[in-house]
């Protein structure tokens, strides 16, 4: 293995390591499912607003869809912060190493997310300052979706990273580390998967009693708005499938195995009946009425769930390896550590006896960091005080008790109050006599 | 610090975290913490009085704290951690392995915040139809408010043992860290300065939000005013504690006089604006309090504005008396433990550090080498050419005078006994040279100084590659057979 091998933090977990890799897997999956919302409902905002453009009643869709996206996306960064936390915890010298080897983007993830969420805001509480410039109000709700479309990238990039400890040398930058294989198919994967649970999230949304009050068609029906999306539903599920299955051939073999493998196809397969049933729905409207959403939500929940412990499954196979050696080297390093510090500590009490000057050690504690015996350092050297204040021993005391500044080009000396007349003394005559 | 090394030389590493982290304070005391409590007496007052006035001006503000903590608030949060773990991830991951369940918690009570500030923003308009309703509702703001104190008091006991580990380095358990001496002053400190701060600052929008109802404005501020007030006396009462408490507590860890002077300079200016901002904040309020329509728009902006430099200088001597440690006596701000020195100090810094491009300095590499170990012990807190710029403090030492290597080198080796808040030089003689001698060709050239985020890191060598050290046992193999 050509990957450089790094010492972990020398302190234990704070957990037993299976618990915070369940709270991990857990809240990971939490995190995501408002991810998604949020950016799949930014992205139907947008569609159904150009839609609008033709059909108002879609723009009052795109408004309604817009109050989600302004509840998920806080929920999507609070619940971010617990895996952040956690692979903090589990992954510190992949995760801190890979974030440092795109360090520019990924602290820009702040701030445009930032800018992001503030023209989520402007999207929405500002909608009817809008009705008269569509391309303005369009264009803010563009920008935010691109941005809400570019972040993931950063954390696919980040998360492929620090998996592949071996592809870490020939990194240079964020662009280097993106087009490493995999990253661009697991992102796509990623955005057809915010279109799927984004959809049927709107197809319940759509579905309860008090959605056509609240959002007050002049036209449109419920059915239609249903099936509008149940289709992106639908396709998005193909999508899923084609880009799951280019994922999987071209993971890098590092972490692949049997269980894994396994995993993928468990977690595919759960989804299968969900295909038949918004299948049933689309092409015959009368099954709308009782559509079977919520086994379809359900196939998909465990798909996502499994599919969140196959993600888990193969990062530990890819990194196995590597923390073992991480661990290895920890382990010889501390005791390096150990025995250099007790090698340290015989020689510091041999230097203790060798001293025999009487004030020397004082010296060497406040005086010597800025006056050297030959260089001038930061005040004078020895041998120039010695020259001044020849058989001065009493003026070297005064002089230190309160210093002036004689010098235009140096710092002035501080008084060392704090040391007594007899160690002043001693210490004066240390430096004649040296 | 063994992790690829993150740099931005333009602004640096520290003023990072410190543009992050300043702004996240600001916008948590003066927006959250200090400022629910007002949206919920606003809300109370309505309720009392039964008009509809004092509830519209609650809605508005909150609507303007909604806004700012769940954007600008909460990205800079999360922003520390990511600034935090670029610029030092040992010392951050260090202490997330000691708190995580400190941290877990607070994520726990701030997935609540979240929630509480959601529930109560998003159900104003249809809590207003009932007034069962509108009780359940000005619960939820109370409750809010709570929360919001809560996760603030968790943050500062963590940066509380960062200041001072009181028994944890000891000890090592989650408690002994949380409950370290620093704990009550600060949070006193800080729990009445954010109180007032909030107050002010709801006080200069209520000002712009009332300037077509005047005498709605006199009555909303004689209430806002006399609660500020009310804070404003115990953050005089805090002040004092926390002088009095801390510096005694530090001072006494610091027995070198440069250091004192530079230390009292920092707390000088600390104490300025204490008593300066306390007396004209006070005057403010006291005015306020007595005659509420009457004070002018601008000296609640003032206010506003010094409580913030006071709390950006509270967090300024804060950092201050952290050094030369980023957690007290465990960590130097270098990233490197303290128990590591004598190793390091041994057998060279460049022997150990993973990512490093060369391991031993030779008669033809010096500069490079030296640049190498300004790369490793250096830049956490200081740039080539840009903020805390090491070219300036050699301008400052030298001036236009020839920086000669050994008297540098010489400098440096016992730099720490007389700048307290400096890290001991922690490789060894030849890395001291050859650090000298880059440092000295800086003051004619100095090439772009640029971190792992652009250089990459080089390819693995031995070092980097093997599990073992050098000549001791391969202590791992050894465990392994006997379990």
């Amino acid at each position: 293995m050509n990957a450089p091998i790094p010492r972990d933090i020398p302190l234990p977990l704070p957990a037993p390591e299976g618990l915070l890799e369940i709270l991990l897997i857990v809240s990971f999956l939490v995190h995501i499912v408002f991810v998604h919302l949020m950016l799949g409902g930014s992205m139907f905002s947008l569609v159904c607003q150009i839609k609008g453009l033709k059909t108002p009643d879609y723009e009052k869709l795109a408004y309604r869809i817009m109050q989600t996206v302004t509840v998920n996306k806080s929920l999507a960064v609070v619940m971010g912060v617990a895996p952040l936390l956690i692979i903090n915890t589990l992954y510190a010298p992949q995760f801190y190493a890979s974030s440092a080897l795109i360090g520019d983007m990924w602290m820009a993830v702040i701030p445009m997310v930032t800018l992001a969420f503030l023209l989520a805001y402007v999207h929405k509480f500002w909608w009817n300052h809008f009705i008269n410039i569509p391309e303005l109000h369009i264009g803010i709700a563009a920008l935010e979706t691109a941005l809400f479309l570019f972040i993931p990238l950063i954390f696919m990039t980040n998360v492929n990273l620090m998996l592949f400890p071996e592809y870490w040398p020939q990194v240079k930058g964020f662009f280097s580390a993106m087009l490493l294989p995999n990253v661009l198919q697991r992102y796509l994967h990623f955005i057809s998967a915010a279109v799927l649970f984004s959809s049927l999230f709107f197809v319940w949304w759509s579905g309860r009693k008090t959605f056509l009050q609240e959002v007050q068609f002049s036209k449109l029906r419920v059915i239609d708005v249903r099936r509008f999306f149940y289709a992106f539903a639908f396709g998005a599920t193909i999508v899923q499938i084609l880009t799951g299955l280019v994922v999987f051939v071209t993971l890098p073999a590092q972490g692949m195995s049997w269980r894994f493998t396994l995993l993928l196809m468990l977690g595919g397969s759960s989804a299968l009946p969900a295909i038949w049933w918004m299948w049933q729905n689309l092409t015959s409207p009368g099954h709308l009425i009782d559509d079977n959403l919520k086994r379809i939500i359900a196939c998909f929940a465990c798909a996502a769930i499994i599919m969140g412990i196959a993600r888990h499954d193969y990062r530990e196979n890819a990194l196995a390896d590597h923390k073992t050696a991480i661990a290895e080297k920890t382990a010889n390093y501390m005791a390096a550590v150990k025995e250099a510090g007790e090698h340290a500590q015989l020689d510091a009490k041999d230097q203790e006896s060798k001293i025999s000057a009487p004030g020397e050690s004082a010296f060497n504690q406040n005086c010597a960091a800025c006056h050297h015996a030959t260089l001038p350092t930061v005040g004078p050297a020895l041998q120039e005080i010695k020259e001044i204040y020849a058989g001065d021993s009493a003026g070297i005391v005064a002089w230190t008790k309160a210093p002036g500044k004689k010098r235009p080009d140096s710092m002035q000396m501080p008084g060392f109050v704090q040391l007594s007349d007899d160690e002043l003394t001693a210490i004066s005559q240390y430096i004649l006599s040296h | 610090m063994d992790f690829p090394i993150f740099h931005i030389d333009f602004i640096g590493n520290r003023m990072l975290i410190a543009v992050d982290a300043i702004l996240h304070v600001i916008i948590n005391h003066a927006f959250a913490v200090g400022a629910l409590p007002v949206v919920a007496l606003l809300e109370l007052s309505g309720i009392r009085r039964k008009d509809a006035r004092w509830d519209k001006l609650a809605y508005r503000l909150l609507k303007i704290i909604f806004i700012i903590t769940t954007t600008l608030g909460a990205l800079t949060g999360v922003g520390i951690w990511f600034s935090a773990s670029l610029v030092n991830p040992a010392a951050i991951g260090s202490l997330i392995r000691v708190f995580f369940w400190g941290w877990f918690v607070e994520w726990i009570v701030f997935v609540s915040e979240v929630s509480l500030i959601m529930a109560y923003f998003l159900s104003w308009q249809t809590a207003g139809r009932s007034p069962e309703a509108k009780l359940m509702h000005l619960r939820l703001g109370i409750f809010l408010a709570v929360f919001s104190w809560i996760t603030m008091a968790i943050i500062v006991a963590i940066l509380g043992f960062m200041m001072d580990p009181g028994n944890w380095v000891t000890e090592r358990t989650l408690m002994s860290g949380l409950f370290n001496p620093m704990y009550l002053p600060q949070l006193a400190f800080r729990t009445t300065l954010a109180m007032v701060m909030g107050g002010m600052t709801m006080i200069c929008l209520i000002y712009l939000f009332t300037r077509h109802d005047l005498a709605f404005r006199t009555m909303v501020l004689r209430v806002i005013s006399n609660w500020s007030g009310a804070w404003m006396l115990g953050l005089i009462v805090a002040s004092i504690w926390y002088y009095q408490v801390i510096p005694n507590h530090m001072l006494a860890n610091i027995p070198v006089a440069v250091t004192t002077q530079e230390y009292v300079s920092w707390n000088g200016r600390l104490k300025l604006l204490l008593i300066v901002g306390l007396f004209y904040v006070g005057r403010v309020l006291w005015l306020s309090v007595k005659r509420p329509g009457q004070v002018h728009g601008a000296k609640y902006l003032v206010s506003v504005l010094l409580l913030f430099a006071m709390l950006g200088q509270f967090e300024r001597v804060r950092e201050f008396i952290r050094k030369p440690f980023i957690i007290g006596n465990y960590m130097y701000a270098n990233g490197i433990r303290v128990a590591d020195y004598p190793l390091l100090q041994r057998d060279g810094i460049l022997q150990h550090a993973t990512y490093a491009g060369i391991r031993e300095v030779t008669a033809d590499n010096q500069i490079s080498a030296g640049r190498e170990v300004f790369e490793q012990t250096c830049t956490r807190c200081h740039t080539v050419n840009g903020v805390n710029s090491i070219r300036g403090q050699l301008k400052k030492m030298y001036g236009g005078k020839p920086w000669k290597s050994e008297v540098i080198a010489a400098y440096i080796e016992n730099m720490h006994r007389a700048r307290y808040f400096m890290p001991p030089f922690p490789g060894n003689k030849a890395e001291l040279d050859a650090l000298a001698i880059y440092l000295a060709s800086l003051q004619k050239r100095a090439a772009a100084f640029n971190g792992a985020q652009i250089n990459g890191i080089p390819m693995p060598d031995k070092i980097s590659a093997a599990t073992v050290y050098g000549t001791l046992p391969n202590l791992s193999i050894t465990n392994g057979e006997h379990e």
